[in-house]
């Protein structure tokens, strides 16, 4: 656990530094919202609304993967994966130190979008604000802890830039359909229904236990 | 990781691997003429027309598609366990055969969908048709991560990882797809009773046609898997005669 943590620190001072991947998530969460300004005709606001979990987690899952695709690249400047897998103890604690950095990365990247969200197309998304956001940060568990695992293969192929959102998106879509349910019940006013917590809870249990445990076998340094 | 590496004392693998290819071979060249009697003799349907013998391929083909990543799920994990090249080649058999067999179901699904339900709807995305759509692209991820990935050990590594979290996908989806909706595919067949879904005369082409296209996939399995393995044995001798110096 120590290892997780010391990772969890390094990635977050890293990225406070830089911020790059901050900014590029951002910004292009930002230019997707802008982009479906421009993809649908005119709608009222209470039409909107029905759409704007989908559009939400479109763009958050876009957001993920450009995120997530930085996240060993990083390791590979002055051969600082080898330096990780001479870390002590399991390496599945790699993985979650690095997870957890992407999530709170993520949630944060998450939030902004949803303001710059609300604001463009007068959405509100004050009512069940908190159930919403519970929501994401479920999704986001599961997002994380795939996508950690799948950029750390795709971090060592010819064009990982390609590979990993075709290897990332086919396994999100549970998370997806599940996040854009839950989503739509917090939205429209309806609470949070465990029924649409326990895909999100299920999911996310078994993505981590698995990309935990297979971490393993992909440093191979 | 141990190579099979033919020698005096030992059978290689792809003798064990050929006798199964030829056994099946056997089965498969005895069904095939019964299948297509079978299916030319079946009554035409009275509603849906010959379209409907679609159904002697339609379904039977999902057995490839699925088991196919059941297989390379298996295998992979059986490679991770015991770093078995066989087990690998094993892998690349079950995700090329099932991504034929998934492909062939998503083309032979919207051609029965077109002439049973009318023009305009080749496709909708109901649980069934949905599952296997998805289940074609992470046959297709899978395939890619192979080709992209550098090094033969890594590339199997890898791949045996994604296979096993593609197997999971399976489960997840259906559940997921299960819970937020679909709807317009035919239910699952009944056999006996006033909700019969079979008329008279279909039950004998479509067990056939099950039979069939199982033993087809298990025979197209075993061959690819036999070349995958011979290739490696070649590639075993030829190391040994440069290292001997011939």
């Amino acid at each position: 656990m120590r290892v997780a943590l010391a990772l969890l620190w390094k990635d977050l001072a890293t990225e406070w530094r830089s911020r790059d991947r901050l900014v590029a998530m951002t910004v292009f969460s930002f230019l997707v919202v802008v982009v479906f300004q421009f993809a649908w005709p005119p709608m009222e606001p209470e039409e909107v609304v029905r759409f704007a979990p989908g559009v939400l987690w479109v763009t958050y899952v876009f957001a993920a993967v450009i995120g997530l695709g930085r996240t060993f690249a990083m390791e590979l400047e002055n051969d600082a994966m080898t330096a990780l897998a001479l870390a002590p103890g399991t390496r599945g604690w790699i993985f979650l130190g690095k997870a957890m950095a992407t999530w709170i990365l993520i949630t944060v990247v998450q939030a902004m979008t949803a303001f710059v969200f609300a604001l463009f197309f007068r959405v509100d998304l004050s009512s069940g604000l908190a159930s919403t956001a519970a929501v994401a940060a479920l999704a986001n568990v599961s997002i994380c802890s795939i996508g950690t695992l799948l950029s750390a293969m795709s971090v060592r192929s010819r064009f990982r830039d390609v590979l990993l959102p075709v290897l990332l998106i086919p396994t999100l879509i549970p998370v997806l359909a599940a996040a854009v349910n839950g989503t739509t019940a917090t939205l429209a006013g309806d609470g949070l229904p465990f029924a649409a917590l326990q895909p999100l809870i299920v999911i996310g249990g078994i993505y981590s236990i698995l990309c935990f445990l297979l971490f393993d076998f992909v440093l191979d340094e | 990781m141990t190579n099979t590496h033919p020698t005096a004392t030992t059978e290689p693998a792809s003798d064990r691997i050929g006798l199964a290819l030829r056994l099946l071979g056997w089965v498969l060249l005895g069904l095939i003429p019964i299948y297509a009697w079978s299916v030319i003799q079946a009554p035409i349907d009275s509603v849906q027309g010959v379209m409907q013998k679609i159904l002697y391929v339609h379904p039977p083909l999902a057995y490839g598609a699925y088991l196919g990543f059941v297989a390379t799920a298996i295998a992979g994990g059986l490679f991770l366990w015991k770093g078995q090249e066989r087990h690998d080649q094993l892998a690349i058999a079950g995700a090329e055969v099932g991504t034929l067999f998934c492909t062939l179901m998503l083309i032979t699904g919207p051609i029965w969908a077109r002439g049973a339900w009318g023009p305009g709807n080749w496709w909708v995305w109901d649980a069934r048709l949905t599952l296997t759509l998805l289940l074609w692209f992470v046959y297709l991820a899978y395939l890619l991560l192979r080709s992209f990935t550098e090094g033969d050990e890594r590339s199997a590594r890898f791949a045996s990882i994604y296979g096993i979290l593609g197997v999971v996908l399976i489960p997840l989806n259906y559940w997921i797809i299960d819970l937020v909706g679909g709807a317009m595919h035919p239910d699952n067949i009944e056999f006996e009773g006033e909700q019969r879904s079979l008329g008279e005369g279909m039950g004998l082409p479509f067990l056939v046609g099950n039979l069939t296209f199982f033993f087809a996939f298990a025979y197209l399995l075993v061959l690819r898997w036999r070349v995958g393995v011979l290739r490696v044995e070649a590639e075993a001798l030829a190391f040994d005669d440069q290292s001997s110096g011939l």
